[in-house]
């Protein structure tokens, strides 16, 4: 077990060191560098702008600045912000709670209503609740994000005043009061962002209730006396192998940004982090979350191939042939 | 599922603590009787600044919040004239070689430490240290030789030859010497808490939410009329206008859109007032001169491209008059216009003749200009992001097409457009400058040769009399005679036309109609003196 885990871990560092090279030789592919970008439309003189870019040291070829980052990483430093000379890990660690708490919000949201939505469609194929429902998401999943943002925005929060229209915030005198305005807050944003999640989740969980709920033994623990409930929970194990290779997409979700919606609902998030930071060629920012969004994605994998081998036997069997009992 | 909701829970608590544990208490400033004072006024910022150190900002939106907790020595009024901040007053000597400003007395930092000459040193000595890679700063104080301070409330800044744009730099409001000098410069903790000695006090900054100052009660200049002053971190144009319809925010720019659908509904007018003002941001389009390619090198060509684009035309009915449109270089209000420059009207005619003199002929057979077999097309490069460059881009093509010359159209991100003027790897590329209050700021990067490499004279301008000029610019102390050196600039640049000024877009804003007070200067309403301080909510 261990082995197996060390051997898939391994395997991962070549992938990992292959992201961030990628991300950093397309960052130096573009054509302008830190200085230029910020003087913008200010007036910068020649003198000006020469003195800069040796103080920050990108005058120094792309293959030199690589190499001290990988360095300094190894170090456990992930440098400074070039734009405003922060530790990136502070940069990324103001912008990762405000993410991962909406994200997990959402996250609930769509599962909690497409998982017992695809259980009813599946349970009454073809039956006016799976049909409707079916085209009810279909048509939720067409929504642009940004159009169901501006027109949230303008009936819930300006038109009847129930929600508040944008930011993010967690304040109040006590700590239901924080959580509460903070739920408050990311009402709207968590809506925007199920919309289009909910038509994918329920499609994917109908099938894979479909798929055993047509199965015979069903029939015989309905046979037996079960519940025709009962004898529905219990099977939900049976689907658990689907759901658990969709975690592989869930967990880099996670930290995850969406740009479109925070910028529309001014969230502080990730997402609009790596867009300022590209824009600004904020080079450590950018490798830094490169870099968190490849080790989410393999940590991910590695997560669903130890839920395989929790989850269903016949993998268990096949990857650890020897011994079986350790698990 | 139980666990990843107990997970959520958890989170939401973390998340809810950490706000309250970070932020500083809010001070509680309680109003004294008098009538007008109190209230919250709401700004809401696009872009989050980068850092709130006086020296190391080099974006607008810190610089606004620098201005509020900080002074400088001297700043603009609404109509962008000087007026004396933490300098009472100041004096040229020997020739314009020497500047000494006399500061007022009696002034505290927010922490209660005098403010002294030595404070104004170390500012200028923290934008002159490479290190602070003071970019928007550092231009200013290139040409000083030393600051002396003689005494506590006397510094002579003695420059390295005569400096008449000298003050322009001297808006850096000053560090508090005795905090920062303990710390890093980069990393010290009143980049992100400052203190000045300006009407406003930090209180906190929220990280991508907002930045909360409050009101100086014992600020030199008089107490403002506001307690608090509120900047929100609002990144969508749509959102900040809904947020104003929501009462959240108390001023927002409008887009041209924005604008049409509420400046003349009587509704939104009974909420709010309409403020427009020219501010210092103007468009231009840069010929590259320098005979990399056969067209622009000739005067007489460049002339005629800007006779050929009907800008008075685009101004008046794609933005509908919310524009102005220049001869000049300069911004209106940083140099009065000159009735006898020559204003270089769409001109078709004039345009045509112009061609055909310079060799630009029009090919009977195709019926597009040419010379010597060359045909007349070149590439304009736009910034793809910009209504402006799009669709001005897109006028003037045709208008082009019309005289026979062909122009394509290459639209890129900023980032790139700025890298390929900064190279000189374009034919023709439309551009923006934000102009410096200056005459000097503007014409010196614009134009002086010295400023092709690596500077902002994308057009590769090479004129010995304008560089002659722009350097006696520099050094005329006396303001007529400076004005007279910058209107004969005015009058070469429009007759060698390097660029064509292509129009300043007016900014169109809402503001509610609690606010009261203040009248917009062309940098804004909140970057002025001492209009801020005579703001007011009801």
């Amino acid at each position: 077990m261990i082995a197996f885990l060390l051997r898939r871990v391994v395997s991962a560092l070549p992938a990992l060191v292959g992201v961030t090279l990628v991300a950093f030789f397309v960052l130096n592919l573009l054509p302008s560098d830190p200085v230029q970008v910020w003087s913008g439309g200010s007036a910068l003189s020649a003198e000006a702008a020469g003195r800069l870019r040796s103080e920050l040291g990108v005058d120094r070829g792309p293959a030199a600045r690589y190499a001290a980052w990988a360095v300094a990483l190894l170090r456990g430093d992930l440098g400074h912000s070039l734009r405003d000379g922060r530790p990136v890990a502070f940069v990324i660690g103001d912008a990762l709670p405000w993410s991962l708490a909406l994200n997990l919000c959402a996250i609930l949201a769509i599962y909690g209503v497409a998982v017992p939505y695809g259980l009813v469609g599946a349970s009454s194929p073809g039956s006016a609740t799976d049909r409707a429902g079916g085209w009810a998401l279909l048509l939720l999943y067409a929504v642009p994000p940004f159009a169901a943002a501006l027109i949230l925005q303008q009936w819930v929060a300006v038109g009847l005043g129930w929600l508040p229209l944008q930011g993010v915030s967690a304040e109040g005198a006590s700590l239901p009061g924080r959580v509460w305005d903070l739920l408050r807050h990311l009402a709207l944003p968590t809506l925007c962002l199920a919309l289009s999640g909910w038509a994918i989740v329920a499609r994917y969980s109908r099938a894979a209730f479909r798929s055993v709920l047509g199965r015979e033994f069903l029939s015989v623990v309905r046979a037996k006396g079960l519940s025709r409930l009962r004898a529905h929970l219990r099977l939900a194990a049976n689907t658990a192998v689907p759901f658990v290779t969709l975690l592989a997409t869930i967990v880099p979700g996670l930290v995850g940004g969406s740009i479109i919606v925070e910028q529309v609902f001014s969230l502080p998030g990730v997402g609009r982090l790596y867009l300022a930071a590209v824009e600004a060629r904020d080079y450590p920012v950018v490798l830094a979350l490169t870099l968190l969004s490849a080790v989410l994605v393999l940590a991910g994998h590695l997560l669903v191939d130890l839920l395989y081998l929790l989850v269903d036997p016949r993998i268990r069997t096949a990857l650890l042939p020897e011994r079986t009992d350790a698990i | 599922m139980r666990a990843r909701a107990l997970c959520l829970v958890a989170l939401l608590v973390a998340v809810a603590i950490a706000p309250a544990c970070s932020s500083s208490p809010s001070t509680v400033v309680v109003p004294p009787g008098g009538a007008g004072y109190g209230g919250r006024f709401v700004y809401p910022l696009r872009f989050e600044p980068l850092t709130l150190n006086f020296v190391t900002l080099s974006d607008q939106t810190s610089d606004y919040v620098a201005r509020l907790v900080g002074d400088g020595l001297v700043d603009r009024d609404a109509d962008l004239r000087l007026v004396p901040r933490l300098a009472e007053s100041w004096d040229f000597t020997d020739g314009g070689r020497v500047l000494t400003l006399h500061l007022r007395g009696g002034v505290r930092f927010h922490d209660g430490a005098p403010f002294t000459s030595a404070d104004v040193k170390y500012t200028y000595e923290r934008v002159i240290d490479p290190k602070s890679r003071a970019i928007g700063r550092i231009d200013g104080f290139l040409p000083v030789e030393r600051v002396e301070t003689p005494d506590d409330l006397t510094v002579r800044v003695v420059y390295q030859h005569p400096y008449a744009p000298a003050l322009a730099a001297w808006e850096v409001p000053i560090l508090p010497r005795h905090l920062y000098e303990k710390d890093d410069f980069l990393t010290s903790r009143y980049n992100r808490a400052p203190v000045g000695t300006g009407p406003f006090r930090f209180v906190s900054w929220e990280t991508g939410r907002r930045i909360v100052l409050a009101s100086n009660p014992d600020y030199w200049g008089g107490r403002p009329f506001i307690d608090t002053f509120e900047f929100q971190l609002i990144p969508s144009q749509e959102t900040t206008l809904q947020a104003l319809l929501a009462g959240e925010i108390d001023y927002a720019s409008l887009s041209p859109v924005q604008w049409k659908a509420h400046a003349q509904d009587p509704a939104f007018s009974r909420r709010f007032e309409t403020v427009r003002y020219l501010p210092l941001f103007f468009l231009y389009i840069a010929w590259r001169g320098d005979g990399s390619t056969p067209y622009f090198a000739d005067p007489r060509v460049r002339r005629a491209m800007t006779l050929a684009l009907d800008r008075d035309g685009y101004v008046s009915t794609v933005l509908q008059g919310s524009g102005f449109v220049p001869d000049s270089v300069f911004h209106p209000a940083v140099l009065a216009p000159d009735p006898a420059l020559p204003a270089l009207h769409y001109d078709p005619v004039r345009t045509a003749a112009l061609l055909d003199e310079a060799g630009w002929r029009i090919d009977p057979a195709t019926g597009r200009r040419a010379r010597a077999g060359v045909p007349f097309q070149f590439n304009l490069l736009i910034f793809s992001g910009s209504e402006d460059h799009v669709q001005f881009a897109q006028v003037a093509q045709e208008s082009l097409r019309r005289l026979g010359i062909d122009m394509t159209i290459q639209r890129l991100d900023w980032p790139t457009l700025w890298s390929r003027l900064q190279k000189g790897d374009f034919q023709a590329a439309v551009s923006g400058l934000v102009a410096g209050v200056d005459p000097d700021d503007t014409a010196y990067g614009l134009l002086h040769s010295s400023q092709i490499k690596g500077g902002q004279n994308y057009a590769a301008f090479h004129d010995a009399q304008v560089d002659a000029w722009l350097e006696a610019g520099r050094r005329a102390v006396d303001p007529d005679e400076r004005r007279s050196i910058y209107r004969l600039i005015d009058r070469r640049v429009a007759e060698l036309q390097p660029y064509t000024f292509l129009f300043f877009p007016m900014t169109q804003a809402a503001m509610s109609r609690r606010v009261r007070d203040i009248r917009p200067s062309p940098r804004g309403i909140i970057a002025q003196y001492p209009g801020v301080l005579r703001l007011r909510v009801q």
